[in-house]
C-alpha cells in the first residue's frame, strides 16, 4: 500500500478476469446445444481459436512492450474468440477462424491500445472481415443433425477442417444455406414468408422449434445467467430484442407475406448471441443507462433493416459497427441528471 | 434552358450566402483588438520582463502585432508558448535555454537581518509586492509575490532567496495515483 | 402497511438477487459493503483512559486554525481553554485533562497529507484539576445569538466527519429551520461509535434535539437510523417517546449518512448543487454532536472527548471507547490487542472515506470517529478500465464514474467540471465496485485539488495583473506631476524674473528654491564668506559650482590653515592606508575624497552625503560578507 493510496480501503472483491470467466461460463449451455444439434466441428473450432488468441495476444503484448501476464490473463481475448466461433459455421476450414481472431484481436483490439481502447466489437469486426473476404465459406452452414440425417464423426469434422478432406458424401448434404438466407432468397424469388417457414427446412423436429431456435435458447439461458450476476446491463437485451420483436411485429401486421414473425427475427440468426454476448461487450458499447438502451434498440432496428431489406442474410455485425461508431455521440447526449441539479 | 436554370440557381446561392456573409460580418463585428487580450488571459503575469517587454500586457500587445516571438515567456514554459502559437496561429518556436518547463511558483523572501533597507528591490517588483521604506527593512507581502525574481539581482546585498511555497494544509493537494494499464513490470 | 409489504417483497427478491436491496432507498445506487459492526460491539465501552501526553492540533474543524493562549510550562485544569478561536470560520481547544503544556510544536495530523502542524501538547497529570462549568453558563441559552456564542466557546463541531464548526451552520433567525434531521445512519463498516452512543446517551441526544428545535422554531425534527442498529433504535424510540421527534428506520445502505443521501431519504429532497442544505431549510446534525451539544448547555463543558471505535481486523478485542481528544492513536489500538504487531498504517474513519494516517502516534481530535487497524493485504493491481458501468450504478449523486476517470486521468479539467465533477462526495463507491481496482475517488481528489488550483491561480494572476497595471498608471502619473511640477516652476521663475528683474537674484529665488539648491547655496556663501577653499577635486563641490549658472565659476585656491591641514592630511593619509589594507581599490577614492573633505572641515552637505555614503559601503560590505558566510553555512548545511 503506498503512502497516500485514498480511500475506499475496501472492495467487493469482482474482478475483469471474474467478468470474463462469467461470460465463458454462461456460453456453456448454447456450446453444448451446438455439439448436439450441428457435431463436434464447433469444438474444434474453439480450440483453434483460442489457440490463435494465445498466439496472438503473447506476440501483440511483446510487441506493445507490454507485460503478457497480466494482460493475458485478463481473458477479454478468450471472450472476443468464443463469440466469433459461434458466429462461422462449425464446419468451415481451419484457416477461416485463425484469420479471423488474428484480425479480430489484432486490428479490433490491439491496434487501439490494448482493452479498454477499442472502439469496435473486436468480434464483430473479425466477421465482418471474414464475411467479406470469404463470402462462400460463411455462407455454407452446417445443416443441422436431424435435416442432414447425417453426422460427422468428430475425427470427420477434425480431418474436414483441418486438412480439408472430404467426408464420404457431397459437400451439399451437410452444409447448406442458413435459413435467413434461404428466407432472403424464397423472397426474392417470390414466395411468400408463411410458404417458407412452412416448408419443411424450417419444420421443427422437437417442441415445435428448430436447431436454430434451441440455439437461440440456450443464449437465453446463458444471458439470463448473465443478468443475474450482473455481468451484463438489462438495457442491451431489453432494448436490442424490444426494438427487433417491435419491428418484425409492425412489418408482419402490415404484410404477413412479405415479413417474417416475431418468432422468426428473435430464434433464427445470431439474435440471442448478439443480444447477451455481443452488444454486452461493455467496451465498445454506450455506458449511460439511457444510452445503453438507445445503442441497443437502434441495433435492433438495424439488425431488422439489413435482414430484411439488405445484400446480407443477417446484419447482425455491420448494425453492431455501425452503431459503435455513434456511441460517443450518445454517450454525450445520453448523461443522466446529476442529484441536485435540475438536467 | 436547363443551364439557364442552373445559372440562375447558382447565382441566387451567391446572393444569398453573400448576404448572409455581409450580415454576420455586421451582425458579429467585434471591436477593438480582442488578440492582445486573448493572449495576455494566456500569459503567467508575473511582470518579470523575461520577455524583454515591460510587462506581460506590453509582450501580449507586441505578439498581437506580430513584432515577438511566440517563445519569449520564460515563466510560462512551453505551454504558453504553445497556447500562444494556436492564438496567432503561427509555428511553435523551441525555446531558449533550460525554460521548456514552466517553473514551479516560487515566492521571493527577504533576510531581514541583512537588508539595508536600499529600496532597490521595492522600486524593481513590478506588482508592488515589497513593502519597506529608505533604511528600514523590508518584506515580501507573499500573498501578492508573483515569484518573477526581478528583485533578486538587484539587491546589492544578496539577502532575497526564491524559495518554494511551503506545503500546508490548505494547499496541499491528492497526488495523482500512477496510471492503471500503463504499468511495465 | 403498503410501504411494509413492499419492503417485505423487495427482501424475499433480495434473498436470491442481492442487488435488489438498491430498491429500498431513495437515492441512486449505493453499495452494501461487508459492514463488520459486530466487531467492536462485543467488548463494553471503555471509558477513562488518560495517556502519556496528549496532542491537540490547532487545526481539528474546517476553517483557520485555533491561536494558543497558553505558555510552554504554563498549568493547565481540565475543560480550560488552551487555544482561542481565530477570527471567521474557526473553533477552540480546551484541554481534555489538567496538566502541564511541554510544548506548542509541529506534529503530524491525522490528515491524509501527514502534514505536521502547531499542536499542544500537555502532560496530564493526576490532579483531576477540572474547572467546573467552564463556559460560564447561568442558565439555557435563551436566544439564538447567545447559543451560538456558546457553540462557538464550547469548540463544538460536526462530528460526523467533515468537522464544519456547528455555530456557523445554524441561521441566525428562527423559522429558518424546517426540517432538523438527526443522523444517526452511520453507514461505514466497521464503526459503532454513534450506534453505541445512541444506545448509552439516548436522552442527552433527545433533549438537544429538542432545544434546537425549540430555539430555531423547527416545524419537523427527524431522527433517522440505519435498520442494522436495532438496540440504538430501541433507546432512541425510548427516549424519542411523547416527543416531537420522529423516528425513521433508513435502510442499511452505504452511503446513507451522507447528509445528501440522508435528506432525500427522509424528506425526499434534493440538495440543489451549489446550495447549502439550510438554503432549502435542512440542518442535519450528527448524533455525537448534539449530545456535545447538551453537555455544553446542562453542564457548562466545552468540547473535550468524543466516541471512538478502535476497530479492525487486526485487533484481538476490538471496542468503542469516550476517549479524550489529544489521545494517540498507537495507545489506543495497543489496547485492543493488535495481532499481528501494528507496523502497518491505521486508518482514521471507516475503510469506505477514511485515510491512512501517516505516522500512528497521531492523536484523536474532534472528528475521529473510528480507528480501523486491517493488516495490509495484497491488492489487486489497477487494470484498463472495461467501461463496465458498475461505477455508475454504484454512483449516489448519479454521476459517470468512468468518464470522469477518463477526462480527470488526460487533465482535461474543464471537461470533468462539465461533468459534475464537484458534485462526487468521494464517498468511494465507485472505487469499491471496479472490477478493474482504478482508485478512481484518488483520480477525482487530485483534479478537484488540480482545478482549485488552477482556478486560484487565476485569481493570483488577475491580481497580479491588476496591480502591475496601478503601478504602470502610478508610474505614469508621477512622471507627469513632476514634469507639471518642473513646467510650474519653471514659469514661475521666469514669472519672477520678470516681475523684479533689479532684485537680487539669489535672495528673490531662495524662498522658492528645493532643499537641494538651497544647500548648495549656503554652502557657496559659506565658502566665500570663510575663504575656506574647498578641494578642487571634490566632484560634488565641481557639480555645485557648475550648476551654479548665474556666477562664474570660482576656483579656490588652497592657502588659509596651512599647517592645520597639513596635519589632518597626515592624519587622513594615515587612516587612508589603514582603509587601504581592507578596501577595494573601488572604495578607496570616495574614502579619501571624504577624509580630505572633512579635514579641510567643510561642513556642507556633498561632504556629508559623502561620508553617508562610504557608511553605507561599510555597512553594505558588511551585509555581503554576512549573506557570503550564511550561502555558505547554508550550502555546508545542504551538503
Amino acid at each position: 500500500m503506498s503512502r497516500f493510496s485514498s480511500s475506499p480501503f475496501a472492495h467487493n472483491n469482482s474482478s475483469v478476469q471474474k467478468i470474463m470467466l462469467q461470460v465463458q461460463l454462461a456460453a456453456f449451455p448454447a456450446l453444448l446445444a451446438h455439439i448436439m444439434l450441428f457435431g463436434y466441428g464447433i469444438i474444434i473450432q474453439w480450440f483453434l481459436a483460442v489457440a490463435t488468441a494465445l498466439l496472438v495476444e503473447f506476440v501483440m503484448l511483446k510487441l506493445r512492450d507490454r507485460p503478457v501476464m497480466p494482460n493475458i490473463t485478463d481473458f477479454s481475448a478468450l471472450i472476443t474468440v468464443t463469440g466469433l466461433v459461434f458466429c462461422i459455421p462449425p464446419e468451415s476450414p481451419w484457416w477461416v477462424i485463425v484469420s479471423g481472431c488474428a484480425f479480430a484481436l489484432v486490428f479490433g483490439k490491439h491496434l487501439y491500445g490494448g482493452l479498454g481502447y477499442n472502439p469496435f466489437n473486436p468480434a464483430m469486426l473479425g466477421y465482418a472481415f471474414l464475411l467479406i473476404s470469404f463470402p462462400a465459406e460463411m455462407t455454407q452452414w452446417t445443416l443441422p443433425k436431424d435435416l442432414a440425417g447425417y453426422t460427422l464423426s468428430f475425427w470427420d469434422s477434425f480431418n474436414h477442417i483441418l486438412f480439408g478432406v472430404m467426408p464420404n458424401m457431397p459437400i451439399d448434404s451437410f452444409t447448406g444455406a442458413t435459413p435467413l438466407s434461404t428466407l432472403q432468397t424464397g423472397l426474392q424469388q417470390g414466395l411468400s414468408s408463411q410458404d417458407m417457414l412452412q416448408a419443411t427446412y424450417f419444420e421443427s423436429s422437437w417442441l415445435n422449434l428448430t436447431a436454430w431456435g434451441w440455439i437461440n435458447i440456450a443464449f437465453l439461458i446463458g444471458g439470463l445467467w448473465l443478468l443475474y450476476t450482473r455481468t451484463i446491463r438489462w438495457q442491451f437485451p431489453v432494448g436490442f430484442l424490444g426494438a427487433l420483436a417491435f419491428m418484425a411485429w409492425v412489418f408482419h401486421m402490415i404484410n404477413p407475406a412479405l415479413y417474417a414473425p416475431i418468432s422468426f427475427h428473435l430464434l433464427f440468426g445470431g439474435t440471442m448471441l448478439a443480444a447477451f454476448f455481443i452488444i454486452t461487450d461493455p467496451v465498445s458499447s454506450s455506458t449511460t443507462p439511457m444510452g445503453r438502451l438507445i445503442f441497443a434498440a437502434s441495433i435492433g432496428i438495424l439488425v431488422y433493416v439489413i435482414r430484411n431489406w439488405g445484400a446480407f442474410p443477417d446484419g447482425i455485425a455491420f448494425a453492431i459497427l455501425l452503431m459503435n461508431i455513434a456511441v460517443p455521440l450518445i454517450d454525450r447526449y445520453t448523461q443522466p441528471r446529476v442529484l441536485g441539479h435540475i438536467r | 434552358m436547363s443551364m439557364f436554370a442552373g445559372i440562375l440557381i447558382f447565382l441566387g446561392l451567391a446572393l444569398a450566402f453573400g448576404l448572409l456573409l455581409g450580415y454576420a460580418a455586421v451582425r458579429f463585428r467585434i471591436e477593438g483588438n480582442p488578440l492582445a487580450e486573448i493572449i495576455d488571459k494566456k500569459l503567467p503575469q508575473t511582470q518579470c520582463g523575461q520577455c524583454g517587454y515591460p510587462g506581460c500586457k506590453p509582450y501580449a500587445e507586441a505578439l498581437a502585432k506580430g513584432e515577438a516571438e511566440v517563445n519569449l515567456c520564460i515563466p510560462g514554459g512551453e505551454p504558453t508558448m504553445i497556447e500562444i502559437a494556436e492564438i496567432l496561429q503561427v509555428e511553435p518556436k523551441p525555446m531558449q535555454a533550460e525554460a521548456t518547463e514552466p517553473k514551479p511558483k516560487m515566492l521571493a523572501v527577504i533576510d531581514e537581518d541583512i537588508c539595508i533597507g536600499c529600496v532597490l528591490c521595492i522600486k524593481a517588483c513590478p506588482v508592488d509586492a515589497i513593502i519597506g521604506t529608505t533604511k528600514m527593512m523590508h518584506t515580501v507581502i507573499e500573498k501578492e509575490c508573483t515569484g518573477c525574481e526581478l528583485c533578486v539581482p538587484v539587491c546589492p546585498v544578496d539577502c532575497i532567496d526564491m524559495v518554494m511555497e511551503k506545503p500546508n494544509l490548505k494547499n496541499w493537494k491528492w497526488p495523482e495515483p500512477k496510471a492503471a494499464a500503463e504499468r511495465t513490470e | 402497511m403498503n410501504i411494509r409489504l413492499h419492503q417485505k417483497l423487495i427482501n424475499l427478491i433480495a434473498s436470491i438477487y442481492p442487488m435488489a436491496k438498491r430498491w429500498l432507498h431513495q437515492f441512486h445506487g449505493g453499495v452494501f459493503p461487508k459492514y463488520n459492526k459486530s466487531l467492536s460491539l462485543r467488548q463494553p465501552l471503555r471509558t477513562s483512559y488518560v495517556p502519556k501526553q496528549l496532542i491537540l492540533p490547532l487545526q481539528q474543524h474546517m476553517g483557520e486554525a485555533a491561536l494558543p493562549c497558553v505558555e510552554v510550562g504554563e498549568q493547565v485544569k481540565k475543560f480550560q481553554m488552551i487555544a482561542q478561536p481565530a477570527k471567521g470560520l474557526s473553533a477552540p481547544v480546551h484541554a481534555p485533562a489538567s496538566g502541564k503544556i511541554i510544548a506548542i510544536e509541529q506534529r503530524i495530523l491525522p490528515h491524509a497529507s501527514g502534514l505536521a502542524e502547531p499542536c499542544i501538547v500537555i502532560e496530564p497529570d493526576a490532579k483531576q484539576d477540572a474547572i467546573e462549568n467552564a463556559l460560564g453558563i447561568t442558565h439555557k441559552p435563551k436566544t439564538i445569538a447567545e447559543f451560538k456564542q456558546l457553540l462557538l466557546n464550547a469548540g463544538i463541531v460536526g462530528m460526523g466527519g467533515a468537522g464544519f464548526p456547528t455555530f456557523a451552520k445554524l441561521p441566525d433567525q428562527p423559522k429558518k429551520i424546517k426540517h432538523l434531521i438527526i443522523n444517526g445512519a452511520e453507514c461505514e463498516p466497521f464503526i459503532t461509535c454513534d450506534d453505541l452512543l445512541m444506545q448509552t446517551h439516548a436522552p442527552e441526544i433527545v433533549r438537544a434535539a429538542l432545544f434546537v428545535a425549540e430555539l430555531f422554531d423547527v416545524e419537523q425534527v427527524i431522527c433517522g437510523i440505519e435498520t442494522n442498529k436495532p438496540q440504538a433504535i430501541e433507546a432512541m424510540r425510548q427516549a424519542c417517546e411523547d416527543t416531537r421527534i420522529r423516528l425513521e428506520e433508513v435502510a442499511t445502505v452505504y452511503p446513507m449518512g451522507g447528509q445528501k443521501q440522508l435528506t432525500q431519504e427522509l424528506i425526499g429532497v434534493e440538495i440543489p448543487s451549489q446550495l447549502h442544505s439550510i438554503d432549502i431549510g435542512v440542518v442535519m446534525m450528527n448524533v455525537a454532536t448534539l449530545r456535545a451539544i447538551t453537555q455544553a448547555i446542562e453542564l457548562g463543558q466545552p468540547l473535550i472527548s468524543r466516541f471512538v471505535t478502535v476497530s479492525g481486523m487486526g485487533l484481538k478485542k476490538p471496542y468503542n471507547i469516550e476517549a479524550l481528544l489529544g489521545t494517540p492513536f498507537n495507545e489506543l489500538v495497543e489496547l485492543a490487542q493488535p495481532e499481528p504487531k501494528l507496523n502497518y498504517p491505521l486508518l482514521m474513519g471507516g475503510p469506505m472515506m477514511g485515510f491512512a494516517v501517516a505516522h500512528n502516534d497521531v492523536p484523536v481530535i474532534k472528528t475521529t470517529n473510528c480507528i480501523l487497524a486491517n493488516p495490509p493485504e495484497t491488492s489487486d493491481e489497477p487494470m484498463a478500465c472495461i467501461r463496465c458501468g458498475e461505477c455508475a450504478e454504484a454512483c449516489p449523486v448519479s454521476l459517470l464514474p468512468q468518464q470522469l476517470y477518463w477526462h480527470a486521468r488526460a487533465h482535461e479539467y474543464d471537461k470533468t467540471e462539465q461533468l459534475k465533477l464537484f458534485d462526487c462526495i468521494e464517498c468511494g463507491c465507485c472505487s469499491f465496485v471496479c472490477p478493474s481496482h482504478i482508485p478512481l475517488v484518488q483520480y477525482y481528489r487530485h483534479a478537484k485539488a488540480e482545478i482549485r488550483e488552477i482556478k486560484q491561480q487565476a485569481k493570483l494572476t488577475e491580481i497580479a495583473k491588476q496591480r502591475f497595471d496601478a503601478r504602470e498608471a502610478r508610474l505614469e502619473r508621477d512622471k507627469h506631476e513632476r514634469e507639471a511640477k518642473l513646467a510650474a516652476k519653471k514659469a514661475a521663475v521666469k514669472q519672477q524674473a520678470a516681475d523684479a528683474p533689479k532684485v537680487e537674484k539669489t535672495a528673490a529665488d531662495a524662498p522658492k528654491l528645493s532643499a537641494r539648491e538651497k544647500a548648495i547655496q549656503a554652502a557657496k556663501a559659506r565658502q566665500k564668506a570663510s575663504q575656506t577653499t574647498a578641494n578642487e577635486k571634490d566632484a560634488t563641490a565641481k557639480k555645485a559650482s557648475r550648476k551654479d549658472n548665474s556666477k562664474p565659476a570660482e576656483t579656490a585656491p588652497a592657502q588659509s590653515a596651512n599647517d592645520k591641514r597639513q596635519a589632518a592630511m597626515q592624519a587622513a593619509k594615515a587612516r587612508a592606508a589603514a582603509l587601504k589594507a581592507q578596501k577595494t581599490a573601488s572604495t578607496e577614492t570616495p574614502a579619501n575624497l571624504t577624509e580630505q573633505a572633512q579635514a579641510s572641515s567643510v561642513e556642507d552637505t556633498p561632504s556629508n552625503s559623502a561620508s553617508a555614503e562610504d557608511k553605507r559601503k561599510a555597512a553594505m560590505d558588511a551585509a555581503k560578507a554576512k549573506a557570503a558566510e550564511r550561502k555558505k553555512r547554508q550550502q555546508e548545511s545542504s551538503q
